[in-house]
């Protein structure tokens, strides 16, 4: 039984060209403790995929069309307002992008982490800012008694992102979701935080979903990886054999940007974009930009076959991409 | 925060000071000699007795030496004579300005907070009923004359529905009753005038907290509070206001100068004895010392609103502490 089940997940959003998919059938499991990647260029659905467990999607426009979404058997989907509210910060936590405007300006960052705190817990208000405190200092925020009373424009952006990470996981949440933490930070400042997940990860016990286009992160973190592309998880498999093997065309691609240092010459890159959803048609999405699409792949939907490592590739699965 | 205040006191008083000066040279401007207004304007006055009154009024002098002598009255809390009543500018403004704050702060505090309660209601659901009724509310209220709303006001509750005083500040027949009687009194008389000082106001800040609110509610830290699973109205009130408010409280600082000018045309309709009221009669029966009076008394009370708005304005953003 795995503490977190996406099963099938449609999410349909209303636009000018009628309703589009945003994510059509996505199914991820994510283990207790350990660390499930998700990756994929923009647009591919991942953040929709997040936002969604977290029950954080606006609706309208957005709206959960089929499948199921499960903590501890317990199907999101289904749960009213009142019961997500419960559960978010407590069970599921959720880390952003964007640590420069993800904090509350008016607010000192030791009150926004100890209102996490005591939304969830029945704590006094000296207790919630003395754990608070306590959480800066995990983080590993210096003399973090007296930065609790900071506002978030007097710190940086990777101590702001210490301080989500310190309120994401206030609650010992069992489910951690990271989107793209690292990605507004620099190089340097992105080593720490991805170690300092690790840290937590183990201290704590949560379970990491982490999504990325960054697959420098995916081998700093990942036990697992699900690759998605156009609303679809096309690869998944454990984060070693999807990074030494990989078997979908557009996984290589990915894999084929990472700049190396002993590999000389110009990158590799994937050509073309992510069609618009509106714009996909019966076959394989990754047809259009794929150099070994043939007529099936433009004429039906390859689904996700294999047995720890599943490709959702024609060519992949008969051998011949 | 210390030196920002006294800064800031320092430039109002420099601003009072160019007011004073201002309003000085602006009467000098005014058409008509002074002495001929104070001696009656039926001209029967001679020459002799013109002189009698430019001396008697210092008008004799060369117009800096006045201007100087006028300073050192101010400074020393002498704003003159009114021609009509005979009685200090001072005493007549000191009886009538508390009734003008009443009215005007209770306006103010009126349509701000039901200003913005409107307009956070209407910013949940952009697209809902009460979106549309605040935009054609507020559309309304704008465009309406003050004096109008006053009027309708009036005609409504004096006839219709008498449940609301129309007129004065208190009740004759209360004059032996308890304090709290004679407040609760007042507030009631309170109740026409303000709201109709307010619609206009309360229009504005209901369409400005909407535009701010949504603006706001599209915030990553609002998404922030609701992923620790905070209630919708702690989201609303409590994260998103408080960021809202920064340029709601920038037009209501601004909006203060023409709240009191608002004040003059409601208080000459329900006959409420400010200041006000005082000027409106002032101008009618060119009493020029105590029009200086009530211009010198309105530019101060704009001056603190301002001052207080600035500060107001450092306790809601932490952005701006620390900074001149």
């Amino acid at each position: 039984m795995s503490l977190l089940e996406i099963d099938a997940l449609k999410v349909t959003f209303q636009t000018r060209h009628g309703a589009v998919t945003a994510l059509d059938g996505v199914s991820l499991t994510l283990n207790a403790q350990e660390t499930l990647c998700v990756v994929g260029e923009s647009g591919c659905g991942k953040s929709i995929t997040a936002l969604s467990t977290m029950g954080l999607i606006p609706m309208p426009p957005g709206r959960i069309v089929g499948g199921a979404i499960r903590l501890n058997s317990e199907d999101l989907t289904k749960a009213s307002e009142a019961r997500m509210r419960a559960l978010r910060g407590a069970e599921i936590a959720m880390i952003f992008q964007e640590p420069m405007t993800s904090l509350n300006p008016v607010f000192t960052v030791g009150d926004q982490i100890a209102e996490a705190i005591l939304l969830h817990q029945d704590v006094t208000r000296d207790a919630a800012w003395n754990a608070a405190v306590a959480l800066l200092d995990r983080v590993g925020i210096p003399s973090a008694a007296e930065r609790a009373k900071a506002y978030p424009h007097e710190l940086s952006g990777g101590m702001r992102q210490r301080v989500m990470i310190a309120m994401a996981v206030s609650c010992r949440p069992k489910v951690l979701i990271a989107d793209e933490p690292t990605t507004a930070l620099d190089v340097t400042v992105q080593a720490q935080i991805f170690d300092l997940l690790n840290e937590i990860q183990r201290d704590f016990g949560a379970a990491i979903l982490m999504i990325t286009h960054d697959m420098g992160a995916v081998s700093e973190m990942a036990d697992r990886v699900a690759v998605m592309y156009a609303g679809r998880v096309i690869e998944e498999g454990l984060a070693d054999d999807v990074l030494d093997h990989p078997r979908h065309p557009y996984t290589r691609g990915l894999i084929g940007c990472i700049p190396s240092l002993d590999h000389a010459g110009a990158l590799k890159e994937i050509p073309g974009v992510v069609p618009p959803l509106h714009l996909l048609g019966e076959g394989c999405s990754f047809a259009e930009r794929c150099d070994f699409a043939r007529q099936t792949c433009r004429a039906r939907q390859p689904v996700l076959r294999g047995a720890a490592h599943r490709v959702a590739c024609f060519g992949a699965q008969e051998g011949w991409a | 925060m210390g030196s920002f205040l006294a800064r800031r006191i320092f430039y109002g008083a420099l601003l009072m000071l160019g007011v004073v000066v201002l309003n000085f040279f602006l009467i000098r401007l005014a058409p008509g000699d002074p002495a001929v207004v104070i001696a009656g304007e039926m001209g029967g006055a001679t020459e002799e007795v013109l002189e009698a009154i430019r001396i008697d009024y210092g008008l004799d002098k060369p117009l800096p030496v006045q201007l100087g002598i006028y300073l050192g009255n101010v400074l020393r809390g002498d704003l003159g004579e009114s021609f009509f009543f005979n009685q200090p500018v001072v005493d007549l403004i000191g009886q009538r300005i508390g009734p003008t704050i009443l009215l005007v702060v209770a306006a103010q505090v009126l349509s701000i907070v039901v200003g913005i309660f409107l307009g956070v209601l209407a910013a949940r659901k952009p697209n809902g009923a009460m979106s549309a009724f605040v935009s054609v509310f507020a559309t309304i209220g704008y465009a309406v004359p003050v004096f109008w709303t006053g009027i309708m006001l009036i005609i409504l509750f004096a006839s219709v529905l008498p449940v609301f005083p129309v007129e004065g500040m208190s009740s004759v027949k209360l004059r032996e009753a308890a304090w709290y009687i004679k407040v609760l009194d007042v507030l009631h008389h309170l109740v026409l005038p303000a709201v109709t000082l307010a619609v206009i106001y309360l229009a504005q800040y209901a369409r400005l907290s909407r535009a701010s609110m949504l603006e706001v509610l599209g915030a990553d830290y609002i998404r922030t509070a609701r992923a620790k699973g905070a209630k919708e109205r702690t989201v609303l009130f409590r994260h998103a206001l408080r960021n809202a408010a920064l340029p709601i409280l920038t037009v209501a600082g601004l909006q203060f100068g023409n709240l009191i000018s608002g004040a003059l045309l409601v208080e000459t309709v329900f006959n409420w004895p400010g200041m006000g009221r005082l000027a409106f009669d002032s101008i009618l029966r060119r009493d020029y010392p105590t029009i200086m009076g009530v211009l010198f008394f309105a530019s101060a009370m704009v001056v603190v609103a301002n001052i207080l708005t600035d500060l107001s304005y450092r306790l809601a953003d932490p952005r701006l502490r620390g900074r001149a």
